[in-house]
């Protein structure tokens, strides 16, 4: 498992590349601006479609969220592009022991209240025009090993050109206060769905 | 144009489609973006192997003038100027090296949309196409995955020729295709 490591000057430097090239490529980023628990952690579940989507939830957290930025990414991806690490990233690898150590850190994670989790629960890049949320089982294990309580918040993401050269992103959020009442993968995943339904009828009723 | 696309999108692709030999295109195509011209034009190149002719709403033709030299004409919803548009697009697909892209929805709408509204217009138009003329469903849909520049995949689908197909039918034939467009993009490999 590869752990998230300090640097103040890479953070520094990587913090600053991410809002510049989110706002150089994009014409908005907007999302909802709902209202969070200051002394609660944060666990954001997000749709996985694109390699914008850690850059554009490190910036909603940059916006609004003001915790501290972890995220939870395939070891491939943390080896390949290395930089990652000082932004907050650990590694998981779905097919080794080492696997629980990753789900027991980030469960860890969420004890405490400055901290800001994201996980990508369907394990892999989709299409963003898929409709049928798939949860990796591994989530429950997480939500599973957190003592304290935490803030569950779902996101469901969309980027659209609409009448700009360059695409606008629509981010829907919505949090839920009965974290911990899921059963299993399953009634999670359902939530997350419904949420993710109504969020593409919003996006789907903007007519220009 | 493809330098300026080439810019912005990662790839643009095509799924495979061969058109009907000797004749015209009439190319529906969805309206989501400030690009779907640029795809337009690119497929009428690429694989359609048309003169590319595309009908643009008359503020946004006023808007952006230098797209005239591409083949954009103008078309005012609700006036006397909207029946000439019309005739005009017909006259130019009596010739089978022709191709004119329209916008079946009449205004932008999202790239996520279950749904494509065909304007009334259309049926007047194809009445009065004497030529053979093909009519062709595209659907672009833009996907990121690994990178951060988007892909566009372009689906495009035989709706039959010209007089031969009812309107009621067409509409139909259009939505299937586009329902099978999106199912078609989730199982896409990338």
């Amino acid at each position: 498992m590869i752990h998230p490591q300090k640097n103040s000057l890479i953070h520094w430097f990587f913090h600053h590349y991410i809002l510049w090239i989110v706002g150089r490529n994009f014409h908005e980023v907007k999302f909802d601006h709902t209202v969070i628990a200051k002394d609660r952690a944060v666990l954001l579940l997000a749709n996985h479609f694109s390699w914008w989507d850690g850059f554009l939830m490190y910036y909603l957290n940059y916006k609004l969220l003001g915790k501290k930025f972890h995220v939870m990414i395939l070891e491939d991806t943390a080896r390949q592009i290395s930089f990652f690490k000082y932004m907050g990233a650990f590694s998981v690898n779905k097919n080794s022991r080492d696997m629980m150590a990753s789900l027991d850190y980030a469960a860890g994670l969420l004890n405490d209240p400055q901290n800001m989790l994201l996980v990508f629960p369907q394990g892999k890049l989709y299409s963003n025009f898929t409709d049928k949320m798939v949860f990796q089982k591994g989530l429950m294990k997480i939500l599973s090993g957190v003592q304290n309580n935490f803030q569950l918040m779902f996101a469901a993401t969309f980027i659209e050109h609409f009448k700009y050269k360059k695409p606008s992103v629509n981010v829907y959020l919505k949090t839920l206060s009965e974290s911990l009442t899921y059963k299993d993968i399953n009634e999670l995943a359902t939530a997350y769905q419904q949420h993710y339904n109504s969020a593409k009828q919003l996006q789907t009723q903007i007519v220009l | 144009m493809r330098w300026w696309m080439g810019r912005r999108f990662k790839e643009v692709n095509i799924l495979p489609f061969e058109p009907r030999k000797g004749h015209s295109v009439l190319l529906l195509t969805n309206h989501f973006s400030w690009w779907d011209g640029f795809f337009a034009n690119y497929t009428a190149f690429t694989n359609l192997k048309r003169r590319l002719y595309i009908m643009m709403q008359h503020n946004h033709f006023v808007k952006h003038w230098y797209f005239k030299y591409w083949g954009a004409f103008s078309m005012k919803k609700g006036s006397r100027d909207m029946l000439e548009s019309l005739t005009y697009s017909a006259g130019l697909l009596n010739d089978p090296e022709n191709l004119v892209t329209i916008f079946p929805q009449g205004k932008l709408c999202s790239n996520h949309i279950t749904y494509i509204h065909v304007e009334k217009g259309i049926e007047r138009l194809i009445k009065q196409i004497s030529g053979p003329c093909q009519i062709v469903y595209q659907c672009t849909l833009i996907d990121y995955f690994e990178g951060l520049k988007p892909r566009a995949y372009i689906h495009q689908f035989d709706c039959g020729v010209a007089g031969k197909v009812p309107f009621e039918e067409l509409k139909l034939r259009i939505n299937d295709f586009h329902q099978q467009a999106l199912k078609n993009q989730v199982n896409i490999p990338h």
